[in-house]
């Protein structure tokens, strides 16, 4: 497939052809912070880092309305449950950073397992064409390359943008991508050298990237029971700031709140940094202290999603919890260790 | 697009208080729309989430045998918000249930093998509906010997005392239920469940064992059983973990890659070796 270029002047006519009879959506300022919200070409600008939060809440806000329920069954029409609907709308993102493209094409196979799909997810998930942009200088949080991923990373992706000498640069991933691409009237142009040397410096800039590929060879028990996750846990508060802002994080809890006539059934995020989270009526709780659940939070990214989806980690090196960590936990350093420790104790 | 969260309506027909103590009660459900019995296809083993408007859903594991048609059995013991809930609704109310869950004990691949099945408490439930299944006629010539353990601390909180009773009187199926200590009029065994298994169980070879019950029966029951021969891969037990989807969405259930909902609940021993004692 052809790339092809827009001209620094024409970026708004462009994104008015890709978002014709769809929403656009694309970071904008919010105070000092940014995040992926529906707005007008007018206001797309290509100078921002990354949001704050990652764009999952696109297609899994943090809370969401599930279904309702009435209580008074002797109406003409009784039902129990009814779906709210899948109100996705059409849209195109333009601005997703490919680290956040590739972290949420790991959740999607999660909200569309081997046995079910969430139509929740579905529905807004591939109802949004997603247009990435590259990191060309990659942030000094970053780290995707340490984690199997690129600055020009295009996994998750319809389209990857990329600043070009000559404008905007794109290049069309997927066939629907390259529809949108089509259709859009654009000049077509010959950038792959271009887009390769770009990559290459940017993949450079992140310095000579961690090697965690021991954790992927070692037992699951045996880092499971590695003595070392005490002291990895030793400061963490709990608040669960972490798994908020990632882009991986998809765990929620489903509540209903009601009224005399009816209510709503509905989910809200969750976070396994909770006490509550796994605790049983009973009361016994197999993650009871601080200690598992950390060791659960970095499990999860860095041993049982790659067991589960062909070696692809759950952490695709944002830097978002690295940044926000009130205590200073850092997943870099926490991966190092669990690629380094103590191998004597064999499970 | 198929909703999984969407819970089927339902009538509950009939609440049987099963314990002395009115902590457990068996609900039996039937389905609004007849089309909805259908969808809820299952086998023994699988649970279900049982949705009370305004309250939430509790994952229950499906007491009645596919193969009881018209209506499908619960049995709630109270605990929190939801179960406690239940015990106080009443015949006729309208409710919501969403399955089948996770997946049912291996039956098809333990055909041709004799079958050891140790229950401890109100763990039985899916363990009733493997045995009303396994002794359909259609069914219970593809099986071996069938021995049933089943123990509780008093008589009074043994479940489904009509049904192992009259299981007790049959000749396809061994039956030695136990409780802790000696009680007058007490025709059936006196001893906690390792011990009644340790005398009782058939020798290993070509055997199977599902076991389900509360920790402390487990952690001692397993021993017996190892002793007597049983490889782990032939030891099938059932774990609990707390739930909110039941889809391997929501993360809540897991052990360590495995979703108890989606992967299990039923893992066998073998499996569990692999894994870590996060339940
Ligand atoms: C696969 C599977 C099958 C099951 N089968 C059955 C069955 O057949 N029959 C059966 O009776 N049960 C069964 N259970 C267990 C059943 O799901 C729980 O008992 C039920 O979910 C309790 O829900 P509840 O709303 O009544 O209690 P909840 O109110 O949900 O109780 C838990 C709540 O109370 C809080 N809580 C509980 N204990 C404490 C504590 N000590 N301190 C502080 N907070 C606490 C928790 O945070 C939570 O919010 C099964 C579970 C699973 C996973
Ligand atoms: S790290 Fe914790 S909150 Fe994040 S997805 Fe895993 S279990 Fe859920
Ligand atoms: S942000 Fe830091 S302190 Fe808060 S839960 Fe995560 S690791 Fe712990
Ligand atoms: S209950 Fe949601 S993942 Fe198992």
């Amino acid at each position: 497939m052809p790339e092809y270029i827009v001209e620094e002047n024409a970026l708004k006519d462009f994104l008015q052809s890709i978002s014709k009879g769809r929403v656009l959506l694309s970071p904008q300022g919010v105070g000092d912070k940014c995040q992926i919200t529906e707005t007008t070409p007018d206001k797309v600008t290509l100078n921002f880092t990354n949001t704050h939060i990652s764009p999952k809440t696109l297609f899994f806000p943090q809370t969401e309305w599930l279904m309702s329920f009435q209580k008074d069954h002797s109406k003409p029409h009784p039902y129990v449950y009814q779906d709210l609907g899948d109100k996705a709308k059409s849209a195109v993102v333009f601005g997703i950073r490919p680290c956040d493209a590739k972290g949420l094409s790991v959740s999607n196979k999660v909200f569309q397992n081997d046995r079910f799909t969430d139509p929740y997810w579905k529905g807004k998930y591939e109802s949004v064409i997603k247009v990435g942009l590259a990191c060309k200088d990659p942030f000094p949080q970053c780290f995707c390359v340490a984690m199997g991923g690129s600055p020009y990373g295009a996994t998750g992706l319809d389209v990857l943008a990329f600043p070009s000498e000559k404008g905007l640069g794109l290049k069309p991933i997927t066939d629907e991508g390259a529809k949108l691409l089509a259709e859009a009237n654009l000049k077509e142009a010959d950038l792959s050298s271009e887009l390769k040397s770009q990559e290459e410096a940017a993949i450079k800039a992140q310095g000579i990237p961690d090697d965690y590929s021991p954790i992927d060879h070692r037992g699951l028990l045996n880092l499971f029971q590695d003595p070392q996750w005490q002291s990895i846990a030793e400061n963490c508060l709990n608040c669960g700031v972490c798994t908020f802002i990632c882009p991986t994080c998809h765990c929620f809890d489903i509540q209903d709140e009601e009224n005399s006539e009816g209510g709503v059934r509905m989910r809200n995020w969750d976070t396994c940094m909770s006490w509550l989270f796994t605790v049983h009526g009973t009361g016994h709780n197999p993650r009871p202290s601080k200690t598992e659940r950390v060791r659960q939070r970095f499990m999860h990214k860095l041993k049982y999603i790659p067991m589960k989806q062909n070696g692809d980690r759950g952490c695709t090196g944002c830097g978002r919890c690295v940044v926000l960590c009130p205590v200073n936990i850092d997943i870099r350093s926490v991966a190092l260790r669990m690629s380094t420790l103590n191998m004597q104790k064999q499970a | 697009m198929f909703n999984p969260y969407l819970p089927y309506p339902v009538r509950i027909a009939e609440i049987r208080v099963e314990t002395e103590d009115k902590n457990l009660r068996t609900f039996k459900f039937e389905f609004l729309d007849p089309d909805d019995e259908n969808k809820f296809a299952y086998m023994p083993g699988q649970f279900a989430e049982l949705s009370v408007p305004g309250q939430g859903e509790i994952p229950i594991g499906i007491a009645s045998s596919p193969s009881e048609k018209g209506h499908v059995l619960f049995t709630v013991n109270r605990v929190g918000q939801v179960s406690s809930y239940m015990h106080n609704m009443k015949k006729d109310d309208i409710m919501g249930i969403r399955g089948p869950l996770g997946h049912p004990y291996p039956l098809d691949t333990l055909q041709g093998k004799n079958l050891l099945i140790i229950a401890g408490g109100f763990a039985v439930t899916t363990l009733r509906s493997t045995i009303i299944w396994l002794l359909e006629p259609e069914n219970r010539p593809n099986y071996g010997k069938i021995t049933f353990v089943y123990g509780a601390r008093t008589p009074g909180l043994l479940l489904y005392k009509d049904e192992w009773m009259a299981w007790d009187k049959r000749d396809d199926i061994d039956v030695f239920v136990t409780i802790d200590r000696e009680v007058p009029d007490w025709n059936y065994r006196v001893g906690f469940v390792p011990a009644v298994t340790k005398e009782v169980c058939p020798a290993p070879e070509n055997t199977a064992a599902l076991i389900c019950g509360p920790p402390i029966m487990i952690k001692f029951t397993q021993p017996v059983l190892e002793e007597a021969g049983y490889t782990p891969d032939s030891i099938i037990m059932s774990l609990e973990n707390r739930m909110k989807c039941g889809l391997g969405i929501c993360g809540r259930c897991n052990v360590g890659p495995e979703y108890v909902c989606k992967d299990g609940p039923v893992f066998t021993l073998a499996q569990l070796n692999q894994l870590p004692k996060e339940y």
